[in-house]
Parts: C-alpha cells; sequence; structure tokens
C-alpha cells in the first residue's frame, strides 16, 4: 500500500504539490489525469524518491520519506522504497550502452545481487511477455519506441517490484506503438500488479480502479474513472 | 697588392703594441667590435659562473678576459645551451645572440674540427669518477658494470662511459649540478666529470671522492667560423703567449685547475694543430649500425613512459571527475583545486620537483625512501598527475552530458548511487569522451619528452644526444626522430578511430 499525506513541493518560489493526498491500495490501477502542468509528475517521482519534498510524508510497503524541506531524503530510506516501487519513464531511459537482454539484468545484477545466469533466464522470460524475445541482443538505439517503452517496462519488472509508477508511458509513441505498450500494461493489470499511472490517454483511464484528477498542484476529484473523468 | 700572412701578423702586433702604449685604450677597443664569446653560464663552476656577491668569474671568464685583450677587443659574453653552442657559428656574429667564438670547455672533436675553426688547445682535461665516501662497491672504473652513473649529455666523459664501460647504467643530464647532487643524495651510485668540474665539486661536496686515476681524454679548444682565418691566428698567437708567460698558469692556479699536463700544451705549440691523428669521422655505414638501435631502445622507453602513466592518469582523473561531480562539497572543493593547480603548472616543473624535491622529504620521513624515487618511476608519477588532471576534465564533461534521466532510471531499479554512478553513468561518459582522451594520449606521448630533464633517456633526449656527436646527420637524425613518433603516434590515432566507432552510443532516446 501506497500512502501519500499532506505533500508539499515547490521549486525555488514555484508551488507544485500544495497538500497532496492519496492512498494506493495493493492490487489496484490508479490513474493521475488532468491538465498538464497540474503536477502528476511530480508527485509520481516524488513517491519513488527521485525529488526531494518539502512537507509531508510518503509511505510505501512499509517504508517513509518525510519532508525534509528540499533536503536530500537518507540514503538508506530511499534504497528500501525503490525496491518496494519501480518507475516506468516517459522517455523510456534505456541504458544505452547496454543490450535490451541487458538492460533487464542491470537492476537484478546490479541492485538485487541476483546470480548473472539465474538473472538472464528472468530476464529472458520478461523479454518473451512483453513480445521481444528475439530483440534480446539488439542495442537501445536498434529498437523502435514502442519496444524499447516494453524493454523498459520489463526491465522494471526484472527487480519484482510491489508497485509500478508509470510517468505517461505512451506520450512520445505514436498511435501503433502506444497500443503495443498498453497491451503490455493492461496484462499487468490483469494480473493484479499494483500500479500507478500518469496518463491523457482516456481508454486506459476508463479501465482503471480509481482516477484522481490534478489541477494545479492539488487533487480536486478523485472516485470511479467514469466518473472523474466526465467531469 | 697582396698582403702576405706574415705581414698581417706584423702589423696586427704592432697594432696590438701602439694599443697597449695608448694612454687610452678604451677608446682604441671602441673602435673594433666586440669580441662576443659563447658560453653556458649554467654550467657553472669553475668554467663561468658568479661568485658570492654575484659578479661573474670562472676561469674561462677570465681566459676570455685575457684573449679579449689581446685581441685589442671588449669582452661580451653571449649565453646559450651548452649543446647547441656550435650552432651559434652558423649565423653571422651581428644577430641577436651571434658570437665570434665558442669557449665553454669544448672539447678537440673530429666532427666539430671538420665544420669549424679550431684554435690551439687552452687546457688538456682528465675525465675523473667521483663517488661518495661512504660507499665501497665502486672503488675504480673497472667497477662500474651494472652502476648507475649520470654525465653531462653529449660530453665527451658521456661518449666515454658508453665506449668503455658498456656495462655501466648511463644517465645523461643537462645539468652537471643536479648530477652531483644525485650522486650526493645516493641516487646515482657515480657521475664522471671533466676534472675542472670535478675538482670543483670535490670542494664543495665533503661527501664526495675520486675513485681511480682521471683518465686523459683531451683538450678544450675554442671554435669560430672556418672563414675566420685572421681571427684564428690571433686566437693562437694569444693562447701560445698566455702559456709560454704563465698567464694560463696563474689563471687555472687560482681555481686549483693547474697540473703537468699543461705543460705539455707548451710543447703541442710546435706540432702541426690539429693533430693529424685526429679520428675521422666514423664513415657513414657503420654510424647508423650504431645509431639505430641507440633509436629503437630509446622509442622504447618513449612507449614504456607513455603506456605506463596514460592508463594511472585517467584511471585518477576518472576518480577526480566522479568526485568532482557526484561527491559532498567538502571533496568537490579540494578536487577543483587539485584540477587546477596541476593545470595550471608546467609539466617541466611538477617532474622536477617530483625528481628533486620529493624524495628529499620523503627521506626525512623514511630513511631511505629515497632510492625508490628512480627516474623512470617519477617520470610515471609526473605525467600521470599532470595529464589526470585533464582528464578529469574530459571525464567531467563526460560524465555532465549523460543524460539525468539515466541516473534516474538506475535509481528507480533499486542500485545504490555508487552503484548507478559506476555500472551506468561512467560507462556511458567514458564512451562519450574517447575522441579527446585518445586526443591526452597522443599528446602525452610527446610530452614524454620532457623526462629527459630527469635523467631519463627518451626519444629526443636520444636524438640530442647522439646528434651532439654526429652533427652532419642532422637532417637524417630528425626525420628519423620524427618518423618514429609518428610511427608510434599515428596507430594510436587509428585505435581511437575504432574504439569510437565500436562504442559509439548514437542511443536515440535515452
Amino acid at each position: 500500500m501506497i500512502r501519500v499525506t499532506d505533500l508539499v513541493k515547490s521549486h525555488g518560489t514555484t508551488p507544485i504539490l500544495r497538500g497532496v493526498g492519496l492512498t494506493v491500495n495493493v492490487g489496484e490501477v490508479t490513474v493521475l489525469v488532468g491538465p498538464s502542468g497540474g503536477g502528476k509528475s511530480t508527485l509520481l517521482r516524488c513517491i519513488n524518491g527521485l525529488e526531494t519534498i518539502d512537507a509531508g510524508t510518503v509511505t510505501a510497503f512499509g517504508h517513509t520519506l518525510h519532508g525534509t524541506r528540499g533536503q536530500p531524503h537518507p540514503t538508506a530510506a530511499l534504497l528500501g522504497l525503490r525496491r518496494a516501487v519501480g518507475m516506468v519513464f516517459q522517455q523510456f531511459h534505456l541504458f544505452p550502452h547496454m543490450s535490451a537482454l541487458g538492460n533487464v539484468m542491470a537492476g537484478q545484477v546490479h541492485a538485487l545481487g541476483v546470480p548473472k545466469a539465474q538473472a538472464e533466464a528472468t530476464a529472458r522470460e520478461l523479454l518473451a511477455r512483453v513480445g521481444l524475445a528475439d530483440k534480446a541482443n539488439h542495442t537501445p538505439a536498434q529498437l523502435s519506441g514502442g519496444q524499447q517503452q516494453r524493454v523498459a517496462i520489463a526491465r522494471t519488472l526484472a527487480v519484482s517490484p510491489r508497485a509500478i509508477l508509470f510517468d505517461e508511458p505512451t506520450s512520445a509513441l505514436d498511435p501503433v506503438m502506444a497500443r503495443e505498450v498498453l497491451a503490455v500494461i493492461r496484462d499487468l493489470a490483469a494480473r493484479g500488479q499494483t500500479m500507478v499511472v500518469v496518463t491523457h490517454d482516456m481508454d486506459l483511464a476508463r479501465e482503471a480502479t480509481v482516477a484522481h484528477k490534478m489541477v494545479a498542484g492539488r487533487i480536486v476529484s478523485s472516485g470511479r474513472p467514469s466518473d472523474v473523468l466526465a467531469e | 697588392m697582396k698582403t702576405s700572412p706574415q705581414k698581417t701578423r706584423l702589423r696586427t702586433a704592432t697594432l696590438v703594441a701602439v694599443l697597449f702604449s695608448l694612454t687610452a685604450p678604451p677608446a682604441r677597443a671602441q673602435e673594433l667590435p666586440p669580441f662576443r664569446w659563447g658560453t653556458d653560464p649554467t654550467g657553472g663552476a669553475p668554467f663561468n659562473y658568479q661568485d658570492a656577491a654575484g659578479k661573474p668569474t670562472g676561469f674561462e671568464y677570465e681566459l676570455a678576459g685575457y684573449l679579449a685583450a689581446k685581441l685589442g677587443r671588449t669582452p661580451v659574453m653571449v649565453a646559450g645551451d651548452w649543446s647547441k653552442l656550435p650552432e651559434q657559428l652558423n649565423k653571422p656574429a651581428g644577430v641577436e645572440k651571434g658570437v665570434d667564438v665558442i669557449l665553454n670547455g669544448y672539447e678537440l672533436r673530429a666532427d666539430l674540427a671538420a665544420k669549424y675553426g679550431v684554435s690551439r688547445a687552452y687546457y688538456a682535461y682528465r675525465v675523473a669518477l667521483i663517488v661518495r665516501t661512504d660507499q665501497t662497491v665502486i672503488r675504480d672504473w673497472a667497477d662500474l658494470d651494472g652502476q648507475r652513473v649520470g654525465v653531462l649529455g653529449g660530453t665527451v666523459a658521456n661518449d666515454y662511459l658508453v665506449r668503455h664501460h658498456p656495462g655501466a647504467k648511463v644517465q645523461t643530464n643537462e645539468d652537471v649540478a643536479n648530477v652531483v647532487q644525485l650522486v650526493a643524495d645516493k641516487r646515482l651510485a657515480a657521475t664522471v666529470q671533466d676534472n675542472p668540474a670535478a675538482t670543483h665539486f670535490l670542494k664543495e661536496f665533503p661527501t664526495l671522492k675520486l675513485a681511480g686515476e682521471p683518465v686523459k681524454a683531451g683538450y678544450y679548444v675554442i671554435y669560430f667560423r672556418r672563414a675566420d682565418v685572421e681571427l684564428g691566428r690571433q686566437l693562437d698567437a694569444a693562447i701560445a703567449a698566455g702559456l709560454r708567460d704563465g698567464t694560463f698558469r696563474r689563471i687555472y692556479a687560482k681555481y686549483g685547475l693547474w697540473n703537468a699536463d699543461q705543460d705539455e700544451l707548451v710543447g703541442l705549440l710546435d706540432q702541426p694543430w690539429p693533430p693529424a691523428d685526429l679520428a675521422a669521422p666514423a664513415e657513414a655505414g657503420n654510424v647508423w649500425r650504431r645509431l639505430l638501435p641507440q633509436l629503437f631502445d630509446a622509442a622504447g622507453v618513449t612507449l614504456m613512459l607513455a603506456f605506463g602513466s596514460f592508463p594511472l592518469a585517467m584511471a585518477l582523473g576518472l576518480l577526480v571527475a566522479v568526485g568532482r561531480v557526484y561527491g559532498p562539497r567538502p571533496l568537490r572543493v579540494p578536487l577543483g583545486v587539485y584540477v587546477e593547480v596541476i593545470r595550471g603548472t608546467p609539466l617541466l616543473l611538477q617532474l622536477y620537483a617530483i625528481f628533486y624535491m620529493l624524495p628529499v622529504f620523503a627521506e626525512r620521513l623514511i630513511p631511505g625512501a629515497a632510492g625508490y624515487f628512480t627516474p623512470f618511476a617519477c617520470g610515471i608519477l609526473g605525467l600521470a598527475l599532470n595529464y589526470s588532471a585533464y582528464e578529469a576534465e574530459n571525464y567531467r564533461a563526460g560524465l555532465l552530458a549523460v543524460p539525468r534521466g539515466q541516473l534516474e532510471a538506475a535509481l528507480a531499479l533499486g542500485m545504490s548511487p555508487g552503484t548507478a554512478i559506476r555500472r551506468i553513468v561512467v560507462p556511458q561518459a567514458v564512451r562519450l569522451v574517447i575522441p579527446p582522451v585518445t586526443n591526452d594520449f597522443i599528446a602525452l606521448f610527446k610530452d614524454t619528452s620532457v623526462c629527459s630533464v630527469i635523467l631519463i633517456t627518451e626519444l629526443t633526449r636520444k636524438y640530442n644526444e647522439l646528434y651532439n656527436f654526429n652533427r652532419d646527420l642532422i637532417v637524417e637524425l630528425v626525420f628519423l626522430t620524427a618518423g618514429l613518433y609518428l610511427c608510434m603516434s599515428y596507430p594510436l590515432a587509428l585505435l581511437a578511430g575504432f574504439l569510437e566507432r565500436r562504442y559509439a552510443t548514437t542511443g536515440g532516446r535515452s
């Protein structure tokens, strides 16, 4: 379970989040919608500890980050949190000096200390699950955007996070490639993967368990996606 | 009408006599051009140096004064680099730093005598073997095998050592005083010096002594332009007069340099000069068989210096760069200072500091530590430190060029910051800066030549040495040496190109 309470975050003097509260239950798919600049991506990055926070708390599966008035979080707290919560980025951020297989192995080997042979077996399995078994030895530069994002999802799955944060996973993709990625995300939802998804894709949003609409750093409405999106 | 040489000499003698009888000789001296004599004042005592009051002195300084007076001209000292003094004669006397003669412990040598006018000998010298008083290993010349022996590069002492004691590890330096100091500091086993320098240094260093008997080596002469026949005659006459009337004896005795060898010079005045048995220059085929292996060996030293130091520079540079980009502020500041200090001071000075200064401090802390500061080790260390600063800046640029998202993606996978930097950011940064880093490696390759100041005989130093004895081969030697550098650095350029293509990360959207 992820619980965010009274989260306040600003960049310099510009407030980004003005007291956000949110609960994500295990097995649920939560979507964050709303106009650009509303703070959706920042909220996601705060949950993963990629941003410092001014006030409030983020608790995820027993790991808590406190408001630090912009100071860096303690490394131990960050490590614990990030091993519980994975993240998929809008721009994929695949490691360009590794093959697709190497990317999916990287977290297992370098973060979890999984033996290479075992990591490779897991990686091949996951690449197959996202439909890229035949691209294992391709470098990111040799893959299309949709393929890159699917590798990125496999890479995150490989470290077995209890929840995955998706930051506009299809915004950088054309509709055809977006469909490939959405299929993977739907498959994860069907398997009961806990997810928080920032998206502008209305179809995906409608399939979520809960939707929150964010405007100007606040959650302005929460509830069933059909209700929230109808406003 | 042709004037016979005798007549000219007579007339000159008359002129000189008249000149000396005049009450105001300076007025006359002003009409003749000054007597510009080339020397290297850094060669030091007892040749030509400054006394405690800062006044120039030395037996050659006095000799030049005597000769100028005999010629009725004003002596003007022209300073130059010792090994390049003869080249001063290739230019006219009137140009800046132009000289009429060179007078600085230059030996009578066949190759120089073939090219320049050569005066009568003004000093018969020996080469002396100097060691510390507290050692017993080297008792005589025969004990030099396997010992590290320092000499002034390009001198007869250098040549003598190479020819007669091939077993000795000869280390050459441009500065006599440095070499002697290194023997006193136990960092060289011995040094071979001309007896005038030896006499001086034995006085200055009570911990040093002679080993074996000094060996007769040759004569100091004055070189001048071949065309200046008249000047040569005047010099010879002045030298002959000085030897006969005791002027030279008085000057030499003042510096403790008078000995029985000098008496023979008077006898030589009646012999043809230069002597007919002066060794003829070796024929070309032979010369190259002797020179080429030496050049190749020296090229090997250059290679070892470059390949020994650059990996260290890269490793150190990378650590410094990571510290500057990701380290805490208390670390970033001193690392920044490190880079600026190393980048902002000359490599030459750093090598001096490492080789001449550092061992003195080290020895004070740990007796015996100075022994580890061998020229080669100091060369590697100096080059590595110097280039680490440049590599640190290259890698810093590389680290900053890796998109922030890469680090975030690695952190989001649960990697610790250290692992994320080491496994994800650094490998990409290193690939990004392959071109500038290789560029620096090629630059370092050529900077290895600076190591010659700390007694390392690498390619450029060897070129200089060989050139000293084979001045006619300057064109061949220059092109050969340059060619060797090119043969070594061009493959590096090719390797760089290969690495760039191999590790190109055209990663598109990362």
